[in-house]
Parts: C-alpha cells; structure tokens; sequence
C-alpha cells in the first residue's frame, strides 16, 4: 500500500514477533516457568539462563515467554471492552447533549470517582477469581477515560456544518455518528488506546499482585516486575527483563498507532496526482 | 510621508520561496488615505506587516526605499526600527474580539503602551485612555474602561482598538480590514468614524481592505494588489470609473449591486498562480481575455501622470464596457401551490444549565410568517443575529421550532414527519452552508459525500450512481477528475461547489442558501451567483437565500424578506423592498451598505446608533436604534400592515410618511 508510513509497517512487524513469542511460549521455552531450582536462584543472565533466574531458581525468559500471552490479553482486551463500551457512550454524548450527555456524564463521573483497584476488588469479589474476570474489570476501570475524550473530540465536531448537511440530506443519528464524526474523531481515540494498553497490563498485574488475576505460580510480566521489587540490589535483571518486554510493546503500539492515525488522515496524502 | 519603493517579500516554505510581494511601490502623503485593495492571497496584509515590522522570520524583506519621514524603516537595529513604530505608525487589526485580551480590562490594555511608550503614571494613562474612548464616540468612557472585552459589542471593541492605536497620536493609521467583521450598520459608524479622525486629527491612512465599496467611501488613493503586484494604482474616482487593468475591471464586474438590474455577473475566469514559481511576463495574463504576444515578456507599471498600471493596455481608457444584458425573468405563477409554507415559526434559546437561577430566553425567530412559491428565490437579509439562519434552520427541521409553528411542504406537514417520511420530505429540500471548510466532511473524497445522497434516497446505486456523481460534478462546473479529492485539496469556490451538488444530489425542489458567498472572495462570489442563478433557471428550483449582503441578495432574489431581532419587518417583491416606502430599518440598511457607483455616492447617509445589545425592548424592537421614532407609540408592538401589492412593513408611521426623507430614493 503506498501512503502508509513505515511507522506502521515497524510497529506492526515488532508486535507481530512479540505474539507470536506469546502463541508459542509454552512451546518453545528453554525451561518449564514454574520448574524451582534453588540452588541457582537470583543467577545473573549466563548462557544457561539468558536472563537469569529468580529468587526460586526459576528461567525468567522462560517465565517471560509464558506470561507475555496473560499480559497481551490483559492489555488489549481491557483496552477493546473499555473503547467498545466507553466511545460509543462519548458519542452519543455529544452528538445529543441535553438530560441524555448530563446522565451519561454523570454516571462516568461516578465510575471515574471510585479507586481502580477497589473497582477492582468490587467486580472481582463478587465471584471467584479468573484471568477473563480481571480483564474485564480493567476494561471497566478505563470506560471513563474513553467516554471523556470520545465526547471532547466529538463536541468539537458535532457543530460543523457536515454533521448539519448529514441530517438535512436525511440520514440518521446512528450513521451520522460513526460514519461522519467517528472517522474524525478516530487519531486521538487511537493515541489513546496505544496508552492505554499498557496501563492495562500494569493495572491487571496490580490486581494479580493483590490475589486477583493470575495465580502463583503462573506468571505475568506486571507480577514479575512487582516479585523483582525486593532483589533489585541483587538480581536487577528480574525486573529489567519484563520492564523491558512492556517497553517494547508500548513502543511498538505506539508507532502503529501513531502511523494509522496519519494513514487515516487524508490531509497528510499528497495531493492526488 | 511614507515612502515605499520597491518592496519585496520573500516567504521560505516546505514547497519552496513564496514571492509574496514584488517591487510593490507607493506613497502615501501626510493626512492622505491610499486603500490597497486585493483578494485573498494577493500580499495585502503582508504590505501592512512589513510596515508594522511584525513579518515572521521567515519571511525575507528587500526594498529601493522604505522610510517614513525620510527615517529608514530597515534600520538594522531593532530597537530604533520599534521606536519608530510605536511612536509614529500604529495599527488597527481585522478581527476586534481577537485582538484584545479577553482577561484584561479594556481601559488598562489601552493605556499599556501610554505607560511604556510615553512614560506616563499608570493613573495618569488611565485617564488618557478614558480620554481617548470618548474621542473614538464611546459613550460612559469610565465604564468602558473599566469593561472586559466580552462585555462590549463589536463595534465598541473595535473603536477601543481604534483608541488604543490613536494613543501615541501616530501619524499614519494602518488599517487591515478594520470592517470585515462587523455588521454593516455598525461598519458604516466605524468608517464615519475613521474621516472623522482622519479630518480632525489630520492622519494618514492605509486602508487595507477586499471590500472596494468601504475602500471607496474613505480613500483618495487605490492600489490594487494582485499577487504580490500592484497592477493598478489611480486616485479613487479614476479607478472606480475609468479602470484600466483587466483585473480591476474583472473585481468590478464580479460585485453585484442592488441597482443592477440582476445582470449575470462576470467574474474573472481562471485560478490564481502559483506564487512558488510566478509568470515571467504578466502575472495576470493567464487569466486575461486581451494577451498579446508582448504579455509574455516582464511587464512594467506604465505611468499615466497621476495613475499607473501594469499593463500595455492601460493607456487609452476602455471602451464602455457592453450594457449589461438584463434577462427578465418569468415571475412564477402564482396559480402554483405554494412550495413551503411556513406560519408563526417562533424559535425560543434557554440559556442556562439545567440548575441555572435566572434562565435567559431568548427569542432568536419570533412569529415569522414566510411562503414560497416554485421557482421563487425569496431572500432573507439581516444582522448577525437576527435570526436568519435560525428561520432557516427551523424551515428545514434541522432546529426544532416551538409549539404551535406550522411548516408545509408541497402540502405534507414537515413538523409531524418522524423517521421515513422525514427522510422522504428532506429528499424535497436542501440546504448549502455558509463555511466550506467546514460544510464538507474532511475524511471523505467528492465521490463518497455525493453519492451518500443517491443511495440513501434510492436515487441510484452501482455503476449507475458513479454516472450520476459525474453529472452532479458536471452540472456545478467542476471536472470530472475531481471526484477522488478530498475537501482539502479544493479551493474554497470549488469546495462550496461540491456543497451545491451535494444539495442538488437528491433532486430538491428547495435550496435553503444559508450566506452562500460570505466566505469567498470577490470574484468567486460572482462565479457562484452566477452558477446558482443557471442552477434555478436550468432545474426550476426555489431558493430561500439567506444573507447578510443586501447587494447579494436583491442580485438573485424576488421577493425580499428584512428580518431584525427575530422579527420580520418588512417582505415584499425585490423591487418595492429595495424601494420607497421602507421600513426605517431597510432604510438604514440600504444607506449603511457601502456601494461602488457614482450613483450612490452622494446619497445622504443614515446612521443607526449603537448596536444591538441585551434583551430586545419592549414594543417595536427596532425602537430603541430607530432614527424616526414618533413617540409613545413605539412603546407598542406594531404589526405587519400591506403597503403595496404584496408588500407589507412592520411600522407604527404610515405608509405614504414612510416614503419620501430618504436621499437614497433620490438616486434610484
């Protein structure tokens, strides 16, 4: 495709190889994630172990490897649930204003006021703990940040006179609202997501630390960086391998997100020849 | 005084060096007005920047000579260049709500410069800014002064900036487009104002401005700047009447006036040129009916005594242009049933949250009664404000109206229709936006915006729909390779274009135009009035043509409906509104407008005083502004009584008093 930035096409390329990693981590890791090993605990990255071991003994890669699929998920399914649910309710939001934006808002208001984790906690006590039930709770959690911005950048678009000429040829609200102002309002919605997902995957390990997502000894890249907290004198690399991983992942969303956003943006297409 | 000779400016851009003025010469004497006339792009503003040295660094200045009293305005240190500004050239920008700090009270933003200029105590500038509000005729300067922005109209805001730039008493008063954002009675005061001062306080002008009626009524001198050239430069009366580059003479017969007897416009054909790699002969020649051979070579300014102009032709004056062809045109049976029938449209605002204490209403259209038949353009005029597009919204039920409004269209009631039968009654009526940048959705291509209209009315789909998007594009004169363009990549004319096929795509019957051409230039404007007039005559269609420019609307309208303050006060056929007897109001509105044309020159000027402000009054709404208030009575709603066939006016003075006191029926 011509016009699409090589931002894109990096971006793309690296998430593409951090999943796959993610698919085939059960496979391919060099060591069982949870096998201990005592006597070489906090080991420093060797040739046996690339990245060293932690305070049971165990193959951080391979705990890496195999926890890159519970963070992936936490991070972009939380991310999807709370822009399927939160951008729409912006929308309508600001397109119909009046008692209908004031009760949304409020409601979003309320949600917002609440502690994430005891949102959390909320959700989560209620039933037993599982993976699915953590990520929807950080979905949740992240509903009102999406609803904001999707209402501050449709408020600046419902006035323009295309939304007017819209209505006036006939069409309704549902096809006015993501068909004429959704692919206007996408370039901040995107940035946004791109963040997003990775104080997903932050969030959802604070919940697991807190007894509420995965399980020890199952393992996840926010719950390695918080067990590394007390080797970080001793065994620094428990904590940089994962800070690591997520830096990547941020980078790369980050790129692709930033590359779609000037690929929608026909203003940055050169002029049609 | 002012002395510029060849004056060059340079903008570097990512698409390469911009020439945005080249060798630009002119003079301008002590106590003398010089208007630089130009379209948008044509380097006017950029003249008043280099003057005021505020050009960006971007942008590269050469010059032979550019002095004010024989000091150089180049001088290579700053702070000499910026005494010389503050002291002796000040400037009055376009926009009065953007140019003063809304935070700040307009007394202190005046005396500002009195304190670091004049090195005055702060109480002693404060008093001279109370001195100088009531100089430009602010009344209660104290409170003014005491005021913040957002609590003067206008018109008030641009005489505090007017006082502002009077208070190092300069002598010379750049003026960049000191009207374009004002209503015409309140740009009427302001120009009486500028001769004002200009006679009383003997200050030189630069008057820059597109509009060449207000360059008319206030300069001696007209440059006209095309490109970054000044092709034209007469004294006023010489340009006006007897112009001499085949530009001035296109700008002059693009403008529509009230008295031309709805001839086709003719507007210049062609694009402007791309400033990045400029014509090496005559910068207008690409778009001129008369090149010779010699266009090509570099064309120099020919001096003609007391005027030049950059063209070989410019020696002998033209021949009288043709007399304009005047094609009657059939004034629709009135055997038809009425199209749209709109009665008692009343459109109430609540501002104010939902928890407000005092919940203001305002009544932006208040009992307005108005039918049009087919084929019929019927032309709302107005203020800001007046209520016009808000009747025109409500017209098409894209703004609700309030309870007991009746609207018919083709005799199916608009206000009852919900869901399909709304749709299939806006299938009958469209509207065209005022700003066409944003009246089309950025993020889609000519093609998809017009053919949402034809499948979402079942008009046509497929292969065949495509077919259709090419006639729509045909008819409004745009190529057909324009269908993969995005908005961005249109000119303002073909984007409002685009806006008009849009409307056209559903085979209305009715057009609501709400200010067309308010965002066009000149020339553009006359192409489109041009195009909507084929447009009515070619499909039959009926326009209510809303807009603010009386010369635009009695250019294309048969009937003329003056609103003010929500209220209709006077409707009728063009040719009685635009006429004796008037409403006082349609009076003022005519006499206020200014006019390029002898004929209109010496009419004597009505001047409404002050500007619409707060709640409307109690009784006639005009009667606190009215220059023929007749007493008591006024304290009293009148009501639309018949004064002629069809005619009606909204005046407590009787009709045949109505009639005569104006010096504009003396011209007609």
């Amino acid at each position: 495709m011509r016009g699409v930035p090589g931002a894109v096409w990096v971006g793309g390329a690296i998430l593409a190889a951090i999943v796959t990693l993610a698919v085939l981590g059960p496979l391919i890791e060099p060591y069982p994630f949870d096998e201990f090993d005592v006597v070489n605990r906090l080991q420093a990255p060797s040739q046996l172990h690339w990245l060293g071991t932690d305070e049971f003994g165990r193959d951080v890669l391979s705990r890496l490897m195999h926890g890159a699929a519970y963070s992936l998920v936490m991070g972009f399914g939380a991310t999807a649930i709370s822009l399927v649910i939160g951008m729409p309710l912006g929308l309508v939001a600001a397109y119909f204003g009046g008692i209908l934006s004031a009760s949304i808002m409020r409601l979003i208001d309320l949600l917002m006021a609440m502690p994430p984790i005891l949102l959390g906690l909320l959700v989560l006590a209620v039933t037993s703990p599982s993976v699915w039930k953590t990520m929807v709770a950080v979905g949740l959690i992240y509903v009102p940040i999406m609803t904001r911005l999707a209402r501050a950048v449709a408020l600046s678009l419902v006035g323009e006179e295309f939304v007017l000429a819209a209505r006036a040829r006939g069409d309704n609200a549902i096809y006015i609202l993501f068909a004429e102002l959704l692919p206007n309002a996408w370039p901040p919605i995107i940035v946004e997501c791109g963040l997003r997902v990775t104080f997903a995957i932050l969030l959802g390990s604070a919940l697991s630390f807190l007894g509420l997502g995965s399980q020890p000894p199952g393992s996840d890249w926010g719950l390695m960086i918080s067990d590394a907290r007390p080797f970080l004198d001793d065994a620094p690399w428990m904590a940089i391998a994962p800070g690591v991983a997520l830096c990547i992942v941020l980078i790369s969303i980050n790129l692709l997100g930033d590359g779609l956003r000037q690929a929608l943006d026909p203003r940055l297409l050169r002029r049609a020849a | 005084m002012l002395k510029v000779n060849g004056l060059s400016v340079r903008y570097a851009t990512a698409r390469g060096g911009v020439q945005a003025l080249d060798d630009v010469s002119f003079d301008i004497p002590a106590g003398g007005a010089l208007g630089l006339v130009g379209e948008s792009g044509s380097g006017k503003s950029t003249v008043a920047l280099a003057l005021l040295d505020l050009l960006g660094p971007a942008a590269s200045l050469s010059a032979r000579t550019f002095s004010f009293d024989g000091e150089d305005l180049l001088d290579p240190v700053p702070a000499r260049r910026q005494v010389l500004r503050g002291d002796q050239i000040a400037m009055v920008f376009q926009d009065p709500s953007q140019a003063l700090n809304p935070a700040i009270p307009v007394g202190r933003q005046i005396a500002e410069p009195l304190v670091r200029h004049r090195g005055l105590s702060r109480t002693a500038a404060l008093s001279r800014a109370e001195e100088l509000l009531a100089e430009v005729g602010l009344p209660r300067p104290r409170e003014v002064a005491a005021a913040y922005p957002h609590q003067l109209s206008g018109g008030m805001k641009q005489r505090a900036l007017i006082a502002a730039a009077l208070g190092c008493e300069p002598r010379l008063l750049v003026l960049d487009e000191p009207t374009t954002a004002l209503d015409v009675t309140i740009e009427a005061q302001i120009l009486d104002l500028i001769e004002e001062l200009r006679t009383r306080l003997d200050i030189g002008l630069l008057f820059v401005s597109h509009n060449l009626g207000v360059i008319e009524r206030v300069c001696d001198e007209v440059a006209v700047l095309y490109a970054g050239r000044l092709i034209e430069h007469a004294p006023a009366k010489a340009l006006f009447d007897d112009p001499r580059h085949p530009y001035t003479r296109g700008l002059l017969g693009s403008l529509p006036r009230p008295n031309d007897g709805r001839a086709r416009l003719t507007p210049i054909p062609g694009e402007f040129p791309d400033l990045t790699k400029p014509p090496a002969g005559c910068i207008f020649a690409a778009r001129c009916g008369q090149v010779e051979p010699r266009c090509a070579a570099p064309q120099p300014a020919l001096d003609l005594g007391d005027r030049s102009a950059r063209c070989w032709q410019a020696a002998a004056p033209v021949a009288a242009m043709a007399a304009p062809v005047v094609n009657p045109r059939a004034r629709p049976r009135s055997s038809d049933l009425p199209l749209l029938v709109a009665g008692n449209v009343t459109k109430t605002f609540r501002l104010g949250g939902p928890f407000a204490r005092n919940k203001v209403h305002v009544n932006a259209v208040d009992h307005v009664s108005i039918r049009l038949m087919p084929g019929e353009v019927l032309g709302l005029v107005g203020e800001s404000g007046c209520g016009k597009s808000t009747l025109g919204r409500c017209v098409l039920r894209l703004a609700e109206p309030d309870q007991g409004a009746t609207i018919q269209l083709l005799g199916r009631d608009l206000l009852a229709a919900r869901g399909g039968s709304l749709r299939r009654l806006r299938k009958d009526a469209q509207m065209v936006f005022q700003n066409p940048d944003g009246s089309l959705n950025p993020r889609k291509t000519v093609r998809q915006i017009l053919r949402r209209s034809l499948v979402l009315h079942g008009i046509a789909r497929g292969k065949a729909a495509d077919r259709r998007v090419d006639e729509l594009l045909a008819l409004v004169r745009l190529p057909a390779h324009y269908t993969g363009r995005y908005a961005h990549q249109l000119s303002g004319g073909e984007k409002q274009r685009v806006s008009i096929a849009r409307a056209l795509a559903t085979e209305p019957k009715l057009i609501v135009l709400d200010e067309p051409t308010s965002a066009l230039d000149v020339s553009v404007q006359a192409a489109i009035l041009n195009l909507l007039g084929d447009l009515r005559d070619e499909l039959g269609l009926a326009y209510l043509l809303i807009s603010h420019d009386l010369a635009v609307i009695s250019h294309l309208a048969d009937r003329i409906a003056v609103m003010y303050r929500g209220a209709l006060v006077e409707l009728g056929p063009a040719e009685s509104v635009l006429r004796p007897p008037y409403h006082p109001y349609t009076e003022a509105l005519l006499s206020a407008v200014p006019i390029v044309g002898s004929a209109w020159r010496a009419a004597e000027r009505i001047r409404l005083p002050g500007g619409i402000v707060g709640a409307a009054p109690i009784g006639c709404r005009f009667n606190d502004r009215c220059p023929r208030r007749i007493g008591a009575i006024c304290d009293t709603a009148p009501s639309l009584a018949t004064v002629g066939p069809d005619h009606a006016i909204r005046c407590h003075i009787a009709s045949a008093a109505l009639t005569p006191s104006s010096a504009v029926a003396a011209a007609d």
